[in-house]
């Protein structure tokens, strides 16, 4: 069938209108959308590797991340609960880490233990250039998978949640 | 709308009834000798040019003088001029719908006068809100009442959205408009909490965080939409910005245009028939719809493309279908009564409830302002707005996909096609047991999660009564 002039500019319209429309939504995305500078951190020197002791878990607050060494391995370690987001405190006498909105709670090498986090604590990848611990926190990497239990040992002692 | 009555009402009388300066107009419409006579100011003023100009019509204490009053006055004008007499009844709505305007005309009102006195960045938010309290006259009532205001908006619409699930009144023709309804809840919800928020506090800021985060659980996109949303991977600066924004422009202007055509519509669609009216001559008892009104008046010569079975009686003509037909409605000549003042009057006095109340909960409860925001110290516990903790409640116990996404998008998607599943025409209750049923189960369900998650919660998630232990804060 041919195509009337009116039925030409009535699809010329609709289709006018889509890509307008497109343009306006991948517009607005691209002007909210956080820069890669606003999103993520920098590159951070966490100095020598051998400050940091076997089991321990040591704050970065410019990174606002953990430097936890499992025994065997370092990890940088985000702070935020991979479950709603609150910041995860390293509790000393347990030997893990706990959420205090939830009660996740994560092992030493960020794995999860128990709770409704839906897996481990986010790592940052780590590097050592010239003897010196670098993070770059522009690089997320997802936390383990529940049931990893890599580094999971029984608690050393009494949890630091408040009790109700 | 376009109002066609045929024939007038009796004791129409015209508009310069009561006058004695000049005989009627030929059709009432072009009154030229009503305004006030007399020699005094008052007087004078009204039959001014400048006053004539604004306001057209003089009072006229006559039906058709009420009625060209309703047309001609644009605030008067957003109400049909005539009602019918039952939704004068508290109990035909409970005022909900025109409660939510109240405290959205509060909002709006509390929340200018916060505007001067507030600025949207990390460094002063916190600042500002403590300035408000101790250094702006009546600053920290007004915050009070703002606060009060969006929790019980949030309240009054959610009760609005039952009452009319359990009327019935989504069903055909307003479907649509429950859809617009639904719309309306979500907006409300994204209003309050863009401005949880802005007063940077401890409450404010994980509260958001907590709120925010669900959304990380959307497949694929969620990362995304929480980046887009707080503008960057963190609560911010550009979060406050963004939800400021929100909260004071966006937002608001996305409600006002659509509570104009939910209101628009309430009019186009016609005012629900409640139950009651099944006994009336004509009802169809088996359905309880809306053809309960219908007449049977033996049809007069009609147009023969019109429906002639509407034109036995008194016939408002409220707006012509396309193709399809004269979308009319028909009632007996004496169940309606003008909305003004009838219906006015009643408003006028549940507005001035709903400000004395929300005046009353700010003298007696004032907004909570915690300590500055701090990143690195998650109070215990961190809790999502009222609104939202049942949802958290859900997400303890359940996989995030099922309870952060599955559960909420199940529920709103249910909400906005529950007028296009639930087919049964039938308003009444016992007609439609299986709606009903499986309705309130869902909503028993979310309120006894709301209220665990509110009240039941203590640190670490854990349960805790109430009465031993406080853990909320509005």
């Amino acid at each position: 069938m041919r195509t009337t002039r009116r039925e030409l500019l009535r699809r010329g319209w609709k289709l006018g209108g889509t890509l307008l429309a497109a343009a306006a939504g991948w517009t607005t995305y691209e002007s909210l959308r956080p820069l890669a500078s606003a999103a993520s951190g920098a590159t951070i020197n966490l100095g020598d590797p051998s400050t940091y002791q076997p089991e321990t878990a040591t704050y970065i607050s410019q990174g606002r991340l953990f430097v936890a060494h499992t025994g065997t391995e370092l990890y940088a370690l985000s702070q935020k609960c991979p479950h709603l987001g609150c910041r995860v405190p390293f509790c000393d006498s347990s030997g893990r880490f706990e959420c205090p909105c939830h009660g996740s709670k994560y092992d030493l090498g960020g794995e999860w233990v128990e709770g409704p986090a839906p897996r481990g604590m986010d790592r940052y990848a780590l590097k050592v250039d010239a003897g010196k611990l670098i993070v770059d926190t522009s690089k997320v990497i997802t936390g383990p998978s529940r049931g990893a239990n890599r580094f999971l040992k029984p608690a050393k002692g009494p949890s630091c949640a408040p009790k109700a | 709308m376009t109002d066609i009555e045929t024939p007038p009402s009796p004791g129409d009388g015209p508009l310069s009834e009561g006058s004695s300066e000049s005989p009627p107009t030929r059709d009432g419409l072009e009154p030229k000798v009503a305004y006030a006579p007399g020699a005094g100011v008052a007087a004078r003023v009204e039959r001014s040019n400048v006053w004539r100009s604004m306001f057209r019509h003089p009072t006229i204490d006559t039906p058709r003088g009420r009625a060209l009053q309703s047309f001609s006055n644009f605030f008067l004008h957003l109400y049909p001029v005539k009602i019918p007499k039952r939704v004068l009844r508290m109990r035909y709505s409970f005022r909900l719908g025109f409660i939510v305007t109240v405290l959205f005309a509060i909002l709006v009102l509390t929340g200018v006068y916060l505007m001067f006195f507030y600025t949207p960045a990390v460094g002063s938010a916190y600042g500002d809100m403590q300035q408000l309290k101790t250094g702006v006259g009546f600053g920290q009532l007004v915050r009070n009442v703002h606060r009060w205001s969006a929790h019980l908006m949030v309240l009054a619409v959610v009760l609005h959205l039952v009452r009319t699930f359990f009327a019935g009144a989504y069903k055909k023709p307003r479907e649509f408009n429950w859809v617009i309804g639904v719309v309306l809840l979500m907006l409300t919800l994204g209003l309050s909490f863009t401005g949880y928020l802005l007063p940077w506090d401890q409450l404010s800021y994980w509260a958001v965080t907590v709120g925010t985060n669900l959304v990380h659980y959307v497949p694929l996109l969620g990362g995304t939409i929480q980046n887009v949303l707080i503008g960057g991977d963190q609560i911010g600066q550009n979060t406050l910005q963004r939800f400021y924004a929100l909260h004071v422009a966006v937002l608001p202007v996305l409600v006002v245009l659509t509570v104009c055509i939910h209101i628009w519509r309430v009019r186009k669609d016609g005012f629900a028939v409640e139950r009651s009216s099944v006994g009336s001559p004509v009802a169809d008892a088996s359905t309880g719809t809306f053809e309960e009104e219908a007449t049977t008046h033996p049809a007069p010569a009609v147009p023969a493309t019109a429906p002639t079975h509407l034109y036995g009686g008194r016939t408002r003509i409220l707006g012509v279908v396309d193709r399809q037909s004269v979308t009319a409605e028909e009632r007996a000549v004496d169940d309606t009564v003008f909305t003004w003042p009838h219906l006015l009057v009643r408003h006028v006095v549940v507005a001035l409830g709903v400000a004395a109340t929300v005046l009353a909960l700010g003298v007696a409860f004032a907004a909570p302002l915690r300590g500055l925001a701090n990143p690195n110290l998650t109070p215990e516990p961190a809790k999502a707005p009222w609104y939202f903790a049942g949802l958290q409640e859900l997400l303890s116990h359940f996989d995030p996909l099922v309870a952060g996404i599955l559960v909420p998008a199940g529920g709103i998607l249910a909400l906005v096609l529950l007028p296009y599943i639930d087919r049964n025409p039938s308003t009444v209750a016992r007609r439609r047991k299986v709606a009903i049923v499986v309705f309130s189960g869902l909503f028993a369900i979310a309120v006894v999660l709301t209220v665990i998650g509110t009240f039941f919660r203590g640190p670490g998630w854990r349960f805790v009564t109430p009465w031993t232990h406080w853990y909320v804060e509005l």
